[in-house]
């Protein structure tokens, strides 16, 4: 069988089943519950084993824990109803093929007392209210979390055992009463954020071995190098591998007696049928290898819930399962045991029950950067490890199962290598974008296979690279890589240089970093870059002190090893992932702002220094002045043709963005961290770039107070009229800066009317920004841009969406990274995505539209 | 207040419906409200915490916010004109009316317009006081998120929100 054989590569035919027509309308009615189920076990344990306060946990300490919770959780076959927007229970008379799901509830959201659970503790009696996405609690929830949970954890959660641990540090150091400096500057929100007090890590574990040997055999693996081990840390580690293996394994066959026990019940025999079948596969895996397609899907499902159960749900993807999965897949079409109908309806209940889950964000996160999933990107399509095509048949099913979805979680990534991949490949893609709207996101693999052997990758392992969380590319199964360790404003920095260390959102008499001079010492723009190195310098010192910091203390008490038993590198180590189990250790910083710190640089060197039309202190004071009363220097500041600006093929603003990524890039890269990786940088902002924008006062590029920054690596909105200069000006950047990922948010305007038209257009500007001629920049060699994602819905329609939100509980979107609902959004990122830059694909110009509100 | 009397509230609370509690109440109730709505904003701090150490005593079901609890609060504003100490332990309540710093956490305020926004108001003014920096805490955020879910808990079964 070719991999592709395929007649109609869009599979028209296959729709939505009766069943996943039904669980899909479930899923968009129900509210998210908030379940009690794992924090209740999880503290019972850790109490009972007298857990908290204990400086250390051993990987076997919780490999216990966990066996215990996964042994003790509630089998549910399927969840049987939902809570829905009104907050009232309705039943789920659909089943899905799949037993389990992450929490016990049809959507559920999972707390984590141990990272950030206990800030949603003063909204619990309020959350079902509350105005951005409420979640459902039930009264009994309310007492458990209220008093059985979290009074246990206040001085146990990763970020106050990191917060005791820093002060630790500074024992004897003239602090004051202040918590060390690097803990302020993250509560002042404005300077930097970090995940590690919310999660692990963004990564993708390896399915591929379990598919293979199933648990058992990774059981007797540890079990065997246990035994053969010489260290005593190596000896825990095989045994917690074992440990938590057994606890999974008992999950799934909880779940199949409980599928048989309601197969007894039921006197439908079609339903009798699907139990006892859902029964058999779960008794088998992810215990034994998968012999089928089903069991494979099972396998993925089953191990996901038990990764999900030891790490938070915050950016964990599942990589390339069109690979991963493809042979038990052909297998089965071939031996006639599977019909495409039937693969689209596994995979479209697999897709739900990845979606069956909610982060848990308290109030002012939903206000500040809301509206987000869990981030679980798939990854399709590409090259293998020996560089050959590796579209298959199982990469269109599982296209068209997004295309039919319309989820947010599965964030679907699409790799496309020019010249190895089909072209009818690519334009399947871009249909479906025009289709969703929003997905899936095009990943140029040339670009990104350089930007990964450029920090240290093996060819192979860069080109078996999957898409983690947003948009960041990681070798698939083994780059354990934290992708979000450090989330820069780097607006901030340039605050710290403009205001000589101070920042007007803490106050202008207050120094935060350093002084590198007054506004009015700079004599020249090569004197104010140096101080802005200098900022920035000490601003990534900090970032990265506090993410070792928060790492040192994931060391100490937050080993995970079911994801080490699930990942390249750990069982051949005897190692955890926490302590550099992996094959592949970086960590990873988004920058946030780089559009309106390039073109804010670009108007001093320009208007301050080459024109002269302004002094430095007097762009200050009119930065001050949120340009009240300075129309005519805001008009100039704003104007491309007088400043110049990133994405208009303009060397200077084009250089100055070549600059900056190179001077980020070596300061993070100057940085190993605690497992001995290197820092890599990218570019996706998630909502942060409106929720910094929120926080921060007029830049020097016309941006007033409040204004939102730009998202990712995409250029400003309203400054790039032409859509080729702006690609051509992103694309120009060397891959090798941006080995974190790049997020470049495009919107184009819809044509349904000449639909095939439109696709030529869209392909055309995909294969344009991926043209290998572009990228040389720095004498670093041409690759083409490295990603791309759209939004392709009107203007219109998102004006009306915001005023009238129950007519569009669907509308799909790009933030910059993730999918989102447009509903879901806070009204400052809906903003932003209205006025990204639109482009009519059919002349290439940015459309007009009248700014709203 | 006395320990006898401290004593003699918690013996009531075994005896009186919680109805009657409220109309024992009714004096503490109606300035708990002023100052929740913002009317009474000067002794929002005092009448809070005035509040909380009698319902501590006289309802049962808020008490059991303080089972296995103990940590040290300080409330204060930035210029210290308003200072005040908030002790949980042993199942009791202490309030001291000056700065100490000895705390798991302190909360420094603008004024205490600014704290009533922080613990009570809908999302968007909690926002607005971080934007404008009108508060800030140091030491273990874990404690005042407690604390928020006992002053939301206390107008809750006060009916005062």
């Amino acid at each position: 069988m070719r991999q592709v054989s395929l007649k109609d590569l869009a599979l028209t035919n296959q729709k939505r089943s009766p069943r996943v027509e039904a669980l899909r309308e479930a899923y968009f009615r129900a509210a998210p519950e908030i379940c009690s189920e794992r924090p209740r076990l999880v503290t019972r344990y850790s109490r009972d084993k007298k857990f908290f306060g204990k400086p250390v946990l051993s990987p076997l300490d919780k490999a216990r824990l966990y066996r215990y919770v996964l042994e003790n959780r509630q089998p549910v076959v399927a969840p049987d109803h939902g809570v829905d927007r009104d907050m009232k229970a309705f039943p789920v008379k659909a089943r899905s093929l799949f037993a389990g799901s992450t929490t016990s509830h049809f959507k559920g959201v999972p707390i984590f007392p141990e990272f950030m659970g206990l800030a949603l503790w003063p909204e619990l009696l309020n959350i079902k209210e509350r105005a951005a996405n409420p979640y459902f609690l039930a009264d009994d929830d309310v007492r458990v979390l209220n008093e059985e949970v979290f009074p246990y954890w206040l001085g146990d959660s990763i970020i106050e055992r990191c917060r005791t641990r820093m002060n630790k540090d500074r024992a004897g150091e003239p602090v004051g009463e202040r918590d060390a400096p690097e803990m302020v500057l993250l509560e002042h929100l404005v300077f930097f954020l970090t995940s590690k007090g919310n999660c692990i890590s963004h990564t993708i574990p390896d399915f591929t071995k379990v598919l293979q040997v199933g648990l058992r055999g990774i059981i007797e693996e540890a079990q065997e190098r246990g035994r053969q081990a010489e260290e005593t840390e190596q000896r825990d580690f095989y045994a917690a591998v074992a440990e938590a293996m057994e606890g999974i394994v008992t999950f799934s066959r909880n779940l199949a007696r409980e599928a048989r026990r309601l197969a007894d019940l039921t006197r439908d025999p079609t339903e009798k049928i699907e139990l006892l079948a859902m029964a058999d596969v779960n008794e088998r895996v992810p215990e034994f290898p998968a012999r089928s397609f089903r069991e494979g899907l099972s396998t993925v499902w089953i191990c996901w819930t038990a990764i999900h159960l030891e790490n938070p749900d915050v950016g964990l993807s599942l990589g390339r399962l069109d690979q991963v999965l493809y042979e038990l897949y052909r297998h089965d079409i071939e031996s006639g045991a599977l019909n495409i109908d039937q693969a689209i309806e596994l995979l479209c209940c697999l897709w739900l029950k990845i979606g069956d889950h909610v982060p848990t964000v308290p109030a002012t996160g939903e206000q500040l950067f809301g509206g987000t999933g869990s981030n679980q990107a798939i990854t399709v399509g590409g090259v293998d490890a020996e560089g050959r095509d590796a579209v298959n048949d199982l990469t269109y099913l599982m296209i068209r199962a997004t295309e039919l979805m319309m989820l947010r979680d599965p964030n679907l990534n699409a790799r496309y290598f020019t010249g190895v991949n089909p072209p009818a490949y690519l334009r399947r893609l871009c249909d479906v974008n025009l289709n969703t709207g929003a997905t899936p996101a095009l990943h140029n693999d040339r670009a990104v296979i350089a930007a990964l052997t450029a920090k240290g990758d093996t060819l192979e392992q860069a080109r078996d690279y999957g898409v983690t969380g947003c948009v960041e590319p990681g070798s698939n199964g083994r780059f354990y890589g934290a992708t979000a360790s450090v989330l820069l404003n780097l607006t901030s920095v340039l605050e710290l240089t403009l205001y000589n260390g101070a920042h007007r959102h803490t106050g202008r008499d207050v120094l935060i970093s350093e002084r590198t001079g007054d506004p009015a010492s700079f004599a020249s723009f090569d004197a104010f870059k140096a101080a802005f190195v200098r900022q920035a310098t000490w601003m990534i010192d900090r970032a990265t002190n506090l993410n070792e910091a928060l790492g040192r203390t994931h060391q100490d008490v937050y080993p995970t090893p079911i994801l080490s038993s699930l990942f390249e590198g750990p069982m051949v180590k005897g190692k955890d992932l926490i302590f550099g189990g992996a094959t592949i250790n970086s960590s990873g910083a988004s920058i946030i702002g780089f559009a309106d710190v390039v073109d804010s640089l670009a108007a001093i060197q320009k208007a301050v220094f080459e024109d002269k039309a302004v002094t430095l202190p007097g762009l200050v004071q009119a930065l001050d002045a949120n340009f009240v009363g300075q129309d005519v220097l805001l008009a100039r500041l704003r104007n491309p043709d007088k400043t110049p600006k990133y994405g208009n093929e303009q060397p200077a603003a084009d250089g100055l963005a070549h600059w900056l990524a190179a001077t980020l890039d070596a300061l993070f890269a100057r940085k190993i961290n605690y497992r001995g990786g290197r820092y890599r940088v990218g570019y996706w902002t998630m909502t942060n770039h409106a929720g910094f924008g929120r926080l921060s006062r007029a830049t020097p590029n016309g941006r007033r107070d409040g204004e939102n920054f730009t998202s990712g690596m995409t250029p400003v909105s309203g400054v790039t009229p032409s859509l080729t200069k702006a690609l051509h000006s992103v694309a120009s950047l060397p891959p090798a800066l941006l080995s974190n990922g790049i997020a470049v948010n495009l919107k184009y305007t819809p044509d349904h009317a000449h639909r095939d038209k439109m696709i030529d257009n869209f392909v055309a500007s995909v294969e344009g920004y991926f043209d290998a001629a572009l990228g040389g920049m720095g004498g670093m060699g041409g690759m083409g841009g490295m990603e791309i994602q759209f939004n392709v819905t009107t203007h219109d329609t998102f004006v009306d969406a915001v005023k009238n939100p129950q007519k569009y509980p669907e509308l799909l979107v790009r933030v910059s990274g993730y999918t989102a609902y447009f509903k879901d959004l806070n009204p400052q990122m809906q903003q932003e995505i209205i006025e990204r830059t639109e482009y009519d694909l059919g002349t290439g110009q940015a459309v007009e539209f009248t700014r709203a509100g | 207040m006395t320990r006898l009397k401290q004593f003699f509230l918690k013996l009531l609370s075994w005896f009186l419906p919680d109805r009657l509690v409220l109309r024992l109440m009714r004096k503490q109730i109606e300035d708990l409200k002023r100052a929740v709505e913002g009317t009474l904003t000067d002794k929002f701090l005092e009448i809070l915490l005035g509040g909380m150490g009698l319902a501590l005593l006289l309802l049962r079901g808020f008490r059991r916010n303080l089972a296995g609890f103990s940590g040290r609060y300080l409330f204060r504003t930035e210029d210290g004109a308003v200072a005040a100490g908030a002790y949980f332990a042993n199942g009791r309540m202490q309030v001291l009316h000056k700065a100490d710093n000895v705390y798991d956490v302190a909360v420094t305020f603008k004024d205490p317009a600014a704290l009533r926004k922080f613990l009570f108001s809908c999302d968007q003014d909690i926002l607005a006081s971080i934007l404008a920096n009108e508060v800030s805490v140091d030491g273990n955020l874990n404690y005042i998120y407690k604390f928020g879910f006992m002053a939301r808990d206390l107008v809750h079964r006060l009916g005062v929100a």
